[in-house]
């Protein structure tokens, strides 16, 4: 035996179960934040790797009804669904299907990430796709 | 394991007072027309929100000129006769009155009838003749108006409309509500009029876009300029009018000749600094400056006592932006609009 | 370093066993319970944190390459070798660094070594797929590994207390 660990639990590990959740914290401030839920106008993103080349399509959901798209990313198909409000992967012939089991997303900065067939379907605040703006006047 | 769990929880909490972010209310109105929203951060930003809703209620109650129980309304059908309204009205229509003279005659709230004309007040858009525009003129102007402490006069045939300064006069009054509650950072939108409190929470300036008047009902912007603590309103031609005859009719109606002013601009934005101007003086100004065009704007900008900022979007394409908005300003790529910053 | 007849068989012994225990693993559906790509228990952690107290860091960096390795052959997904061996290789220097720590017991160290295997995975991620948006699954994946970590912890401390008596303990 090179070094004899501790079997019980003390403070210092309470510390580091504590430094781990203040980071999960810090990182959901930082990467959570800054997302409209309402009033902006909801863009789908939808990046592939389709042949071999990245692609992307941009959809804007607003007044939008309901639309499927069946992409092909790295060998899989994926069908993802569009309306006013969410999107989500309704089916994937993919291995995981994280895709299809992470449901609905309905607010901006949220995304489905499909590992196997590289796809990522990202809302984002519209706005064009410029560097986005808090407030329009006119 | 007790004092592991207590550990946590007081982790939990530290964590979430700390890291985290400060109180944090929003609120959308529909009111006076349009959809208007109010966001706050820190102090008491939800009692902050939620006075803010109840006083553009009460604005709306008071100023709209098409709820008949209104003191407007009251003025409006006077048919001459003396009105007791609250002070508050009085002083509104007398700051009215000094826009108006500052401006030669630009901004005007008496042009109300003419607009009427026009069917801007009920939708019922129509191209009068000009006899009839002459004859409304003729009771257009400030001289029709006559204040007292509490009580207003307008001679008969004269009407009022404060929609021009209504909505910069209720981000006037949210601003001490924010103020009051002590808000950190905010931002008020009251349909082209925007009241930016501090800097967005994060410490960064607030990116606000200038609707592209070419583009109206799309996410394009003829400049996105970078802003803080700062009132800004925009008058434009898109915002409202009809076609008749392949002729385009917009909703800036010019007090000197009863038609819609057409001055060779598209759209004008005024900005200032929270401590030097007023959402008031921008909502006035943006008319009044629309309807000089850009050339008399621009002079009236060098020559004045207020202390504001232009943004003026021109038919031919160009975006003319004023001196102390240079640093703040972002050109937008794709924009089609060329800039030129003057002084 | 010398390897004892000994050492190299639990070393052989270790690595079949991550293996088994991350093939294992693969046939619990957590990510249906939770919908997180690359969503593991990281029971494969349990044999890292042993070999760590028992054979020393060389050692169980072997383990863990070998076991990466053999994983994603069998597997029969390179792919997800980047994954395996981003979270892997991230969780055994934490832990490395963390149990050299006086004061802690195997539960730190194994939420330690969790969280890391989340950061690493979720890089590789990123760097697989040229883009941030996995970033958004960090905070939860963090929060997850608390659970996961003191779960191979509880189970790292039941293994050691019941191979205290034997002669594997005192190499």
């Amino acid at each position: 035996m090179r070094s004899s660990p501790k079997l019980k639990p003390g403070i210092w590990d309470a510390l580091v179960a504590l430094i781990v959740l203040v980071m999960a914290v810090g990182c959901a401030c930082a990467v959570w934040t800054g997302d409209s839920d309402g009033g902006g106008e909801l863009e789908a993103v939808v990046r592939m790797d389709a042949d071999g080349t990245d692609t992307e399509i941009r959809m804007r959901l607003d007044g939008l009804n309901r639309v499927e798209r069946t992409v092909t990313s790295n060998g899989y198909t994926l069908q993802i669904v569009l309306t006013e409000t969410e999107a989500w992967v309704e089916a994937s012939d993919c291995p995981t299907q994280d895709c299809v089991h992470t449901g609905h997303i309905s607010r901006s900065g949220q995304s489905i990430v499909c590992l196997p067939a590289r796809v990522i379907v990202q809302l984002v605040g519209g706005d064009g796709g410029d560097p986005g703006v808090d407030a329009v006047v006119g | 394991m007790k004092r592991l769990i207590a550990l946590l929880t007081a982790g939990v909490m530290i964590a979430l007072l700390a890291g985290c972010r400060k109180q944090e209310a929003s609120a959308q109105i529909f009111a006076m027309d349009t959809v208007m929203g109010v966001t706050a951060y820190g102090g008491s930003a939800e009692k902050a929100v939620k006075a803010a809703e109840e006083e553009i209620l009460r604005l709306e109650d008071m100023l709209s000129r098409t709820d008949p129980k209104s003191q407007v309304s009251r003025l409006n059908g006077s048919d001459g006769a003396a009105v007791a309204v609250d002070e508050e009205i009085v002083s509104l229509i007398r700051e009215a009155g000094t826009y108006s003279q500052a401006t030669g005659g630009a901004f005007d709230i008496t042009i109300a009838p003419v607009v009427a004309a026009w069917g801007f007040t009920t939708d019922t858009y129509q191209v009068p003749e000009q006899a009839d525009v002459d004859a409304l003129l003729a009771a257009v102007g400030m001289e029709h108006v006559t204040l007292a402490e509490s009580q207003v006069t307008l001679e008969r045939g004269t009407e009022i409309d404060l929609g021009g300064i209504a909505k910069g006069y209720a981000s006037d009054k949210l601003e001490a509500i924010f103020e009051e509650h002590q808000v950190e950072h905010g931002m008020v939108e009251l349909g082209g009029n925007i009241l930016l409190i501090g800097s967005k929470p994060d410490g960064t300036a607030w990116r606000l876009g200038v609707q592209d008047p070419a583009k109206p009902n799309e996410a394009a912007y003829a400049a996105i300029v970078q802003l803080e603590d700062a009132f800004a309103v925009t008058s434009g031609s898109y915002q409202r009018y009809f076609e008749q005859d392949g002729k385009t009719y917009h909703h800036i109606i010019d007090p000197a000749t009863g038609r819609p002013a057409d001055s060779g601009l598209t759209s004008v934005t005024v900005v200032t600094d929270r401590g030097s101007g007023s959402g008031t003086m921008c909502d006035a100004l943006s008319t009044a400056l629309f309807v000089m065009g850009e050339e008399q704007a621009l002079e009236f900008w060098r020559g004045s006592d207020y202390a504001f900022e232009l943004i003026l979007v021109t038919e031919d394409g160009r975006v003319v932006v004023t001196k102390g908005l240079e640093e703040a300003l972002m050109e937008t790529k794709e924009s089609g609009y060329t800039y030129e910053i003057v002084s | 370093m010398k390897l004892t007849t000994k050492q190299l068989t639990l070393c052989g012994v270790l690595t079949t066993l991550a293996l088994a225990l991350s093939v294992m693993e693969n046939q619990i559906p957590l990510s249906a319970a939770i919908p997180l790509p690359g969503i593991k228990l990281g029971l494969a952690n349990i044999v890292t944190v042993f070999a760590l107290y028992v054979l020393g860091p060389v050692q169980a960096m072997l383990i863990l390459v070998a076991r990466c390795i053999l994983g994603a052959v069998f597997a029969g997904n390179m792919n997800a070798l980047l994954f395996s061996v981003m979270g892997g290789v991230t969780a055994m220097l934490m832990m490395i660094l963390l149990s050299r720590l006086p004061g802690l017991s195997v539960y730190g160290v194994s939420i330690g070594g969790a969280a890391a295997h989340n950061c690493g995975q979720i890089a590789a991620a990123i760097i697989s797929l040229g883009n941030t948006a996995p970033l958004y699954y960090l905070p939860i994946l963090l929060g997850v590994s608390l659970f996961t970590g003191a779960l191979t912890g509880i189970i790292a401390a039941c293994l050691f207390r019941a191979l205290a008596h034997t002669n594997l303990m005192r190499g």
